[in-house]
């Protein structure tokens, strides 16, 4: 028997320093009102009671013993399930800058991430501190003289981006004059809501989105797009005429199809397009899975499902046996549901066989896009193993499939859509038209949108990054009402909207120095240079020093 | 007023003059006269750079003009082209007057500061760009008869144009394209269309205040009379032809949030209505609330919230104790000052306090005792002696039912003890002379003083509802009478049949049980010399302290594993002199000692076996199942003693065997269940849960001096765990003042939290040093 005196240790017994994130709190500015303990997330502050010995020791006196001064601090527990995430909600209600997280290089709770026998999961993101390669790809193609000088504040732009299959003049006009279908198109902004499920995201943060884009579309004219990720749509939302702000998204698991199927019918418009997803940038080969706790009543009437189950998303369709087959029969069958009017188009994670599901949808006469998501990419819920390392880096992969369709001189006629770390470090448009100079038509972007619009506060450094466990202090993915009702759709609608306007006037200042105005510079490598080597020729771009 | 000069665009061959040396003629024409007739022929820059200290310079152009005409114009200088003029007419302008008799190409006041331009007809695109208004001087001004061209205004920084769209270039939008964009200071007035392409965050459409309206009808002769369009005056001084383009100033700007709708507006007048008029979710989730809330927040909002649990979970005392005294209790009760109901509580629970408690018993609620996180553990064994002489507990009113009792063992005697209290008659069958069992039996003086056994013993055959019957040899006859004359049989028979291993010279060996009992008894035999001790733990060591008080010189403790002994036994065996030798594995036992596995002899005069007792259980009925272990039967029975048999019950060692208090326990265990059947009530177990340690905030008790010094030192030091002490420190560390202590009808009291102003910090439970207050999700 351990006496009950003894301080036990056990393997995964941790000590503050081995923590993570630690909490640095301030003794003397602290005024107990105890906000930072009502709204830490996971628990893990407490009024700490300290005992301060202080020994009665004058020399020349025979006074000997102890006096006991108590005194208090807010402190955080050390157990692996309740340990600091570094969200930092503590210091935001802090009403004397009192506490807050510090990050700890040198933790070793990574180690005991294990604990329970699974295997360490997290929402959000890769967490690679490292620089990225799309942070360090430079604009170096400046028009000056030799070309028409531009003005970004001053000249129009026209910077929208072709979303579905672009027929050659020749074909377009002779199915035009002899009235054959002509495949669907969209023309939207190049900067597309990457697809993020209602489920994963809380009722206010979808909405919110929605209503952002659909201001961007019908007050300032951005036709701004958002995907949906797997999990259905409002059904007034199928009905309402802002559906066509959306892109809708067939997964494996087809939640929510039903409601949408019932909506055909009363729909006003056509949904922007149909993505399949058929992998996600960082989780490769792995499933969704909603948490039983994150399927509230809402969810599960929404996704058609009982409430408080698990919904697990396989990670492959199960009739889809074949690259052909997946291509042909799922693009067929999505496309007829709207008559062949409105683009289809699969989503594949970053991977070296990405040229080969290209060169497919090239053959294909219904397929719309390709969409590629590179490893670092962001999701709800994954394992630490598939964020981390699982996966293919977006821009050589981008770029390979850009080329490989200007050898066929198929550049123009099937886009390209990228996604995966865009505006990982906040450089969103620096990313973006990176992205699309080495050959996107448009990009995807998740994490941004949420750090933007709606102060999501995850970092690369594993800040919070709990959104799999539904208790997001921002209230961003959560489903509880209580944490989820911390947002203000109207709120975030105003972030999506600045953020747009935002992008806009970046772009511009890109496209005006490259002399560019009237047409998003796809493809136009020459004007991107790097100052790595190595990078520069496997991307054939410019390497400048 | 100088006499005019001429200067020629052509030389004498009728070649054109350089920009350079017709520059250089006008400035010589200059030097002689403030007249000059310039008879351009395409040069560029005429008619600037010309200061004249005050006088008025008049200049004329005739024939074709170049471009940038009066570009770096002069305060004071009067310039009219008597025709068209080519691109800039003003550029960088920062005082001339400029009249140009017929339309004006691009760039018209690009970058002019000061001085007026009057176009008699229409100008190409980006007039007025860059035009500033130093405010030292006058404002800059551009009047036009006609039309604009595209990019009219834009970056105009202070400079006022007159737009009269008389004979219209674009009729149907006199601005052109996209003007004011960048447009930061000035204004515009117009006459005429123009579409909605002007930059709306730079400028907004008005119509001329009265005081705009004055200046304009008092400049408008003048420019109408320079053009030579008087004819005009009337046709442009309609007032409701005119409008203008304002500059927004930048305060004005910055009010205009996130694109031209609010927000709000947007949610009334599209998003809404988008869903049929109302929340996109009402079908999906009826009434669901999604406004918005605070981090902070009260009531339900919060997502945890504290609950009250006095008494819910069981202090580490009550925990371990077999019998369940709640020491936390007796001493809360001393703190009140209700020393004699503490006794009376602690005599409700065993009837050998002072005995078992107070000396033989380990005391498993003392190692678990939470207070030696802090200094000592509470000295519950002081607190059993002090009850050796407190009177026992009144007994209930009769329920009229009778319970044997076979076996006057601890666990039997608090079975009794129990029943009798509850007015049940207990009748105890005990085989000995005297009652006590292996207590009275075996249990060495030197640990059990005889004085206070006696006095507890005494109390006990004193209450009312026991009956004793001594030295009865229990057979299957007499307990089938048994049955068939009490309500309830309880087999607390113990454990005396010694266990013993067949080795060679088996016999020789004196088995412990026997070995105690006589040592205990009035007539102890002698012993000399060596003496083995097969079995080391603690009855081992009892019967070596026993061997040493007999008079043996030396005595050995062999045992096949490490000794099992521990505590006060061990110790005390160890004082006299007592070997432990292990493993040791005996092969037999001769006349000189014990020989082990290996053949090495330790020699020995007596040898004593002391590996353990088994149930003797002739007499039970077929109905009570057994269990067979080590060779043994032991009765099988349920955690309230019952055994396969609903009126039979077993208790004490003959179940499993265990300490004296282990005995005591069960013994209540059974009484109570019995009791709650006789009653018709239902029987609760003890089944409350350990207060975990981390729920108790030690730090509010400091290191004691006092520690064991006297019953009310140990009061003092108890910490309560998981019983609330009422020391308001929840009420007072609670930020939000939500605690508040509520008197209860029955004189109880309750802390309670009001859900309106609790935040649910957690500070309630984090301060509570009882670990009353639990945070629950919520």
């Amino acid at each position: 028997m351990v006496s009950i005196r003894s301080i036990s240790s056990e393997p995964s017994s941790l000590s503050p320093n081995d923590l993570p994130w630690r909490i640095v709190h301030d003794e003397n500015r602290c005024t107990l009102c105890g906000k930072c303990a009502a709204v830490c997330p996971v628990n893990t502050l407490k009024l700490s009671y300290m005992r301060k010995r202080m020994p009665r020791m004058v020399l020349n006196s025979s006074e000997r013993g102890s006096n006991f001064k108590t005194f208090v601090g807010i402190r955080q527990n050390t157990d692996v399930g309740r340990r600091c995430i570094g969200c930092g909600t503590c210091s935001m209600v802090c009403p004397n800058e009192a506490i807050g997280p510090v990050h700890n290089a040198t933790d070793r709770y990574k180690f005991q991430a294990t604990v329970g026998g699974d295997a360490a999961k997290r929402g959000g993101r890769r967490n690679d501190t490292s620089s990225s390669l799309l942070d360090r790809i430079i604009f170096n193609r400046i028009s000056m003289l030799t070309d028409p000088a531009l003005d970004a504040g001053r000249h129009e732009f026209t910077y929208n981006t072709i979303l579905g299959r672009v027929l050659p003049p020749e074909e377009y006009i002779k199915r035009k004059l002899s009235g054959e279908w002509i495949p669907p198109t969209r023309e939207i902004f190049p900067f597309i809501i990457g697809s993020m499920s209602f489920g994963a995201l809380s009722p206010n943060m979808w909405l919110g989105l929605l209503q952002g884009v659909a201001y961007c579309n019908e007050v300032l004219g951005i036709p701004v797009v958002m995907a949906t990720g797997e999990g259905g749509c409002p059904p007034w939302v199928l009905k309402s005429p802002f559906l066509k702000y959306i892109i809708l998204q067939v997964a494996s698991g087809y939640f929510g199809w039903d409601e949408i199927i019932r909506a055909i019918p009363d729909m006003q418009c056509d949904p922007a397009a149909i993505e399949i997803k058929y992998g996600q940038g960082a989780k490769p080969g792995d499933g969704g899975l909603l948490m039983w706790f994150k399927v509230s009543k809402l969810i599960a009437r929404l996704r058609g499902v009982p409430e408080g189950v698990d919904l697990p998303s396989p990670p492959v369709h199960q009739t889809l046996y074949s690259i052909e087959e997946s291509v042909m029969k799922m693009i067929q069958s999505m496309s007829m549901a709207w008559n062949f009017k409105v683009p289809v188009y699969p989503k594949i994670s970053g991977s070296t066989s990405a040229k080969s599901v290209l060169n497919n949808l090239v053959r294909n006469p219904y397929a719309s896009a390709l969409m590629i998501d590179g490893i670092d990419g962001g999701t709800g819920a994954a394992y630490d193993i598939s964020l981390n390392a699982t996966g293919h880096p977006i821009a050589t992969n981008v770029r390979d499939c850009y080329l490989d369709l200007c050898k066929q001189g198929k550049q123009n006629e099937i886009p390209i859509f990228a996604a995966g770390g865009v505006g990982k470090n906040g450089n969103v448009v620096q990313n973006a038209l990176a992205l699309i100079m080495l050959g996107a038509s448009g990009v995807h972007m998740g994490k941004f949108i949420m750090q933007s619009a709606a102060g999501c506060l995850g970092s690369e450094q594993n800040r919070c990054n709990v959104c799999n466990v539904g208790i997001c202090p921002k209230g961003i993915t959560s489903q509880n009402p209580k944490i989820y009702r911390r947002l203000d759709p109207d709120k975030v609608a105003e972030r999506v909207v600045e953020t747009f306007q935002a992008i806009q006037v970046e772009v511009k200042k890109v496209m005006a120095p490259l002399g560019r105005s009237q047409s998003l510079p796809i493809g136009m490598s020459d004007a991107l240079g790097i100052a790595d080597k190595d990078a520069a020729d496997r991307l054939n771009i410019q390497y400048v020093c | 007023m100088t006499e005019k000069i001429i200067v020629k665009g052509l030389d004498e061959n009728g070649e054109r003059i350089s920009t350079q040396i017709f520059e250089e003629l006008v400035q010589e024409a200059f030097s002689k006269s403030k007249n000059l007739v310039l008879e351009t022929y395409g040069q560029h820059n005429v008619g600037g750079r010309l200061k004249s200290g005050g006088e008025t310079v008049n200049i004329e152009i005739n024939g074709p003009c170049g471009q940038r005409v009066g570009c770096m114009g002069m305060p004071g200088t009067k310039i009219v082209v008597n025709g068209p003029a080519s691109d800039d007419v003003g550029w960088l302008n920062i005082g001339a007057d400029i009249t140009v008799k017929g339309d004006a190409t691009n760039g018209v006041c690009n970058a002019m500061a000061e001085g007026k331009v009057y176009i008699g007809g229409s100008i190409g695109a980006r007039g007025l760009t860059m035009t500033k208004w130093n405010p030292e001087y006058k404002r800059p001004e551009l009047w036009i008869l006609g039309s604009c061209g595209d990019s009219f205004a834009e970056f105009n920084c202070g400079g006022v144009a007159v737009v009269c769209g008389v004979d219209a270039k674009t009729p149907e939008n006199i601005l052109g394209y996209r003007p004011c964009v960048g447009m930061v200071g000035g204004s515009i007035y117009y006459r005429g269309k123009i579409d909605e392409s002007y930059s709306q965050i730079n400028v907004k459409a008005v119509l001329p205040s009265d005081e705009q309206w004055q200046w304009l009808m008092e400049q408008l002769p003048t420019y109408l009379e320079s053009i030579g369009r008087p004819d005009l005056l009337a046709e442009l001084s309609k007032r409701n032809q005119w409008s203008m383009l304002d500059a927004i100033p930048p305060q004005e700007r910055a009010l205009m949030k996130t694109g031209p709708m609010p927000m709000s507006e947007f949610v009334r007048t599209i998003w809404n209505p988008g869903f049929g008029g109302g929340d996109p979710l009402r079908d999906l989730a009826p009434g669901l609330d999604r406004s918005p809330i605070g981090l902070i927040e009260t009531g339900d909002l919060r997502r945890k919230k504290p609950f009250w649990a006095n008494r819910d979970k069981a202090a580490p005392c009550a925990y371990y104790c077999p019998v369940h005294i709640p020491t936390i209790d007796r001493l809360k009760l001393m703190r009140e000052g209700k020393a004699d109901e503490a006794y009376t509580m602690l005599m409700e629970y065993t009837p050998l306090p002072a005995s078992v408690c107070g000396h033989i018993c380990p005391n498993l609620c003392m190692q678990n005792c939470s207070r030696q996180k802090i200094d000592e553990k509470i000295d519950v064994q002081m607190l059993g002696r002090a009850a050796k002489d407190k009177a026992a507990p009144k007994a209930a009113p009769s329920l009229g039912k009778k319970v044997a009792i076979i076996g006057g063992g601890p666990a039997g005697m608090n079975a009794a003890w129990q029943l009798a209290k509850s007015g049940v008659e207990a009748h105890i069958f005990e085989k000995d002379t005297k009652i006590g069992g292996k207590l009275a039996q075996v249990i060495p003086w030197e640990r059990m003083p005889q004085a206070i056994w006696d006095a507890e013993i005494a109390r006990f055959m004193s209450v009312e509802n026991i009956k004793v019957h001594f030295e009865v040899d229990m057979t299957k006859e007499k307990f089938s009478e048994l049955q068939h004359d009490f309500d309830h049989v309880i087999v607390a028979v113990g454990t005396h049949s010694p266990r013993t291993i067949p080795f060679p010279g088996h016999e020789k060996v004196i088995p412990a049980l026997d070995f105690l009992k006589s040592a205990k008894s009035d007539t102890p035999p002698k012993l000399t010399g060596n003496v083995v001790i097969i079995g080391a733990g603690n009855v081992g060591c009892d019967v070596a302290c026993d061997a040493y008080a007999m008079g043996a010189s030396q005595v050995t403790l062999v045992d096949i594993q490490k000794p099992l002994a521990f505590g006060k036994e061990k110790a005390a065996a160890e004082a006299l002199g007592a070997k432990f030798k292990w493993p040791v594995m005996t092969k037999e036992v001769t006349d000189e000692g014990l020989v082990d596995a290996a053949g090495h002899l330790i020699p020995a005069d007596t040898v004593i076996i002391s590996i353990g007792d088994v149930p003797a259980l002739k007499f039970l009925p077929e109905s009570v199942e057994v269990v067979t272990v080590g060779g043994a039967a032991w009765v099988k029975c349920d955690s309230a003693g019952r055994t396969s048999d609903k009126t039979i019950s077993a208790v004490g060692d003959v179940e499993r065997p265990g300490l004296a208090t282990n005995a005591l326990g069960a013994g209540k265990n059974v009484a109570d269940s019995l009791i709650a059947e006789f009653k018709g009530e239902e029987y609760h177990p003890f089944a409350k849960q350990l207060i975990p340690q981390m729920s108790l905030t030690h730090t509010h008790y400091a290191p004691d001096n006092q520690c064991g010094t006297s019953e009310s030192a140990e009061a003092d030091r108890c910490m309560s765990c998981g019983s609330c002490r009422d020391c308001h420190l929840c009420e007072t560390i609670c930020p939000e003042g939500a605690i508040t202590r509520e008197k209860l009808p029955d004189g109880s009291f309750q802390y309670v939290s009001d859900d309106d102003k609790c935040i649910a910090c957690g500070f309630c439970a984090d301060t509570c040093p009882c670990g009353i207050w639990l945070i629950n999700a919520f």
